[in-house]
């Protein structure tokens, strides 16, 4: 236990000396103070009265439904992480696994007594509760701010924190096999950027059916939609959460889980037989 | 299977294979080593010889090809096997963000010690290796490199292990400081601590080691202990009375304590007393060059 803290402190502690960690943190307490105190709200008979930024009136006019309104801005917020957030994310975490495996520093931590799967899942549960930790403060906060400005308390807004924290893992996953694979930051960040942006495009898997002209092309298309860990699905997933639409399919919650530890578990059994 | 010897290696091989071509380099070729317990051995060998790939296997860093390798008994691909083990590596480079305490904090968690002790050790330690706590709270980054050598010195010492593996430990210090360093290997030679050095300054090994090994292209080409492989080798003794200075060529360690002893006595001042040659660099280069 004492071994397993002290890699998670120190996955914090390296992510804190990196700026970008800072800008990400920065980034998602500025958004929480954006709306505690610059943007002001009066709700009058279950209507948005007035919202005022920097102290001047910027309407609605003709008055809101506070519900809807909140709803909107909860749902700009799952997609900036499903989108932005988690590019930023991943970005500011690629080289958090490289770093741990450079020479002199490896060998160190190899000559102590832990085991080589003890020091890859401490990193790993380290790199996750650091975007965790920005995550919670992101999310709890813009929640905890419209809640108790417009008296609006809507729960599924909180589910973008688990499910965002559950695809980061994922993207993380990728992360680490290609940082063992390479010790490379460039790498391990690319992979995932890729992932990222083929999920949206793999997701429209009807309408390639539809026109792609042959089956073997069809068939990779659906196999690369299976087997990728789907961003932009769960994304959406959030969203409708987000908006009071219900789930719908946890396919691709379940896929993606499967992805992340089959690739986790590659990542771990290429670990134990490196040479360092 | 003793618990007598620290270290024992049984037809330690290991093979590098490229990953494109498929071609092969032996680094190190069926090594059996023993170090018995409390001892300071010396393992010494030309660059590119296995050295620091047989330490490595030892710390279970580089996965051996074929053979077996156990500290105390203990087969080295089992954790616990580490447990007993402080590592210094030749080419150390402790994380820039850490302070020096920090560092020391982490690697004994990583150990196993409770954070009462290591609260406790830490300012301790920084004394001992001759480093002035009140860098304990600076970043390393800022540490030269011999401070950063005794702070790396300090991590190998925080769980209080029973074998010292050290790779090159005097490197970048100053001559005060390998003196100091020496002295802190010397105090934990006497409290019963294994010390294993691998270090190519045949001076120091001569001087600090009791036995060691001469490591050429992957094999072990000479072992024993160092009194041992160096006898018959001379000194150079200067001394000075009243009708100038005189020297006398002398055989063996205790004869050349003899004859001070004896001049002493005579009323002669001792002006230097070296070795004729540096002894083990002798034996280490007819040993690697095969002369012998």
């Amino acid at each position: 236990m004492t071994a397993t803290f002290a890699l998670i402190v120190d996955t914090f502690r390296e992510a804190m000396a990196r700026k970008i960690f800072w800008g990400l943190f920065g980034l998602s307490l500025l958004m929480v103070l954006f709306f505690l105190f610059i943007m002001k709200i009066d709700v009058v008979e279950g209507a948005t009265a007035t919202i005022t930024l920097f102290g001047q009136q910027a309407g609605p006019r003709d008055g809101v439904e506070i519900d809807r309104m909140v709803k909107q801005v909860h749902s700009s917020i799952s997609t900036f992480l499903y989108s932005f957030g988690m590019f930023l994310a991943v970005f500011a975490s690629a080289g958090l696994i490289p770093s741990v495996l450079e020479p002199g520093r490896i060998e160190v931590m190899l000559s102590k007594p832990i085991s080589r799967a003890h020091l890859l899942m401490g990193r790993f549960i380290g790199n996750v509760l650091v975007v965790s930790c920005n995550i919670v403060l992101l999310v709890g906060g813009v929640w905890l701010i419209f809640g108790w400005k417009t008296g609006i308390w809507s729960p599924g807004f909180l589910v973008a924190i688990p499910t965002t924290i559950f695809i980061f893992s994922v993207l993380l996953t990728v992360v680490v096999l290609a940082g063992v694979l390479w010790e490379s930051t460039a790498v391990s960040t690319m992979i995932p950027v890729v992932i990222m942006i083929l999920s949206p495009i793999l997701a429209q898997e009807e309408t390639a059916r539809r026109l792609l002209s042959s089956e073997w092309s069809r068939q990779l298309w659906l196999f690369l939609y299976i087997a990728l860990p789907k961003v932009f699905d769960v994304g959406r997933m959030t969203l409708d959460i987000t908006l009071g639409q219900g789930a719908g399919s946890w396919w691709p919650i379940w896929t993606s889980g499967a992805f992340g530890i089959l690739v986790y578990g590659t990542a771990q059994w290429i670990f134990e037989k490196r040479d360092f | 299977m003793t618990a007598e010897l620290a270290i024992e290696t049984t037809d330690l091989r290991k093979v590098f294979r490229n990953r494109w071509s498929g071609k092969e380099v032996c680094a190190v070729e069926n090594i059996s080593l023993r170090v018995n317990r409390g001892t300071t051995f010396g393992l010494l060998g030309p660059n590119g010889a296995g050295k620091t790939t047989f330490v490595k296997m030892l710390l279970s860093a580089c996965i051996p090809t074929a053979g077996t390798a156990r500290v105390y008994g203990k087969d080295t691909k089992d954790p616990e096997a580490r447990r007993p083990i402080g590592y210094l590596p030749e080419n150390h480079r402790f994380p820039t963000y850490f302070t020096g305490a920090g560092m020391l904090d982490f690697y004994a968690a990583l150990s196993g010690v409770d954070s009462a002790k290591r609260r406790k050790l830490i300012p301790e330690l920084f004394e001992r290796v001759g480093l002035d706590p009140k860098w304990m709270d600076v970043r390393v980054g800022k540490y030269s490199k011999g401070m950063l050598q005794r702070v790396g010195l300090a991590q190998a010492l925080i769980h209080s292990p029973t074998l010292l593996v050290l790779d090159e430990p005097s490197d970048g210090v100053d001559p005060v400081g390998r003196r100091q360093i020496r002295d802190v290997l010397h105090a934990l030679e006497a409290q019963g601590v294994t010390i294993f050095l691998n270090s190519h300054l045949l001076q120091e090994v001569e001087l600090f080691c009791r036995d060691v090994a001469i490591v050429n292209k992957g094999r072990v080409v000479l072992e024993g202990a160092v009194s041992d492989l160096t006898a018959g080798k001379g000194y150079k003794l200067v001394a000075m009375n009243g009708s100038g200075p005189k020297e006398w060529n002398l055989g063996s360690r205790e004869e050349a304590n003899g004859k001070i002893d004896d001049l002493r006595r005579e009323g002669f001042s001792i002006e230097s007393l070296v070795p004729t040659t540096s002894r083990l660099e002798d034996v280490f280069i007819e040993a690697v060059q095969g002369k012998k």
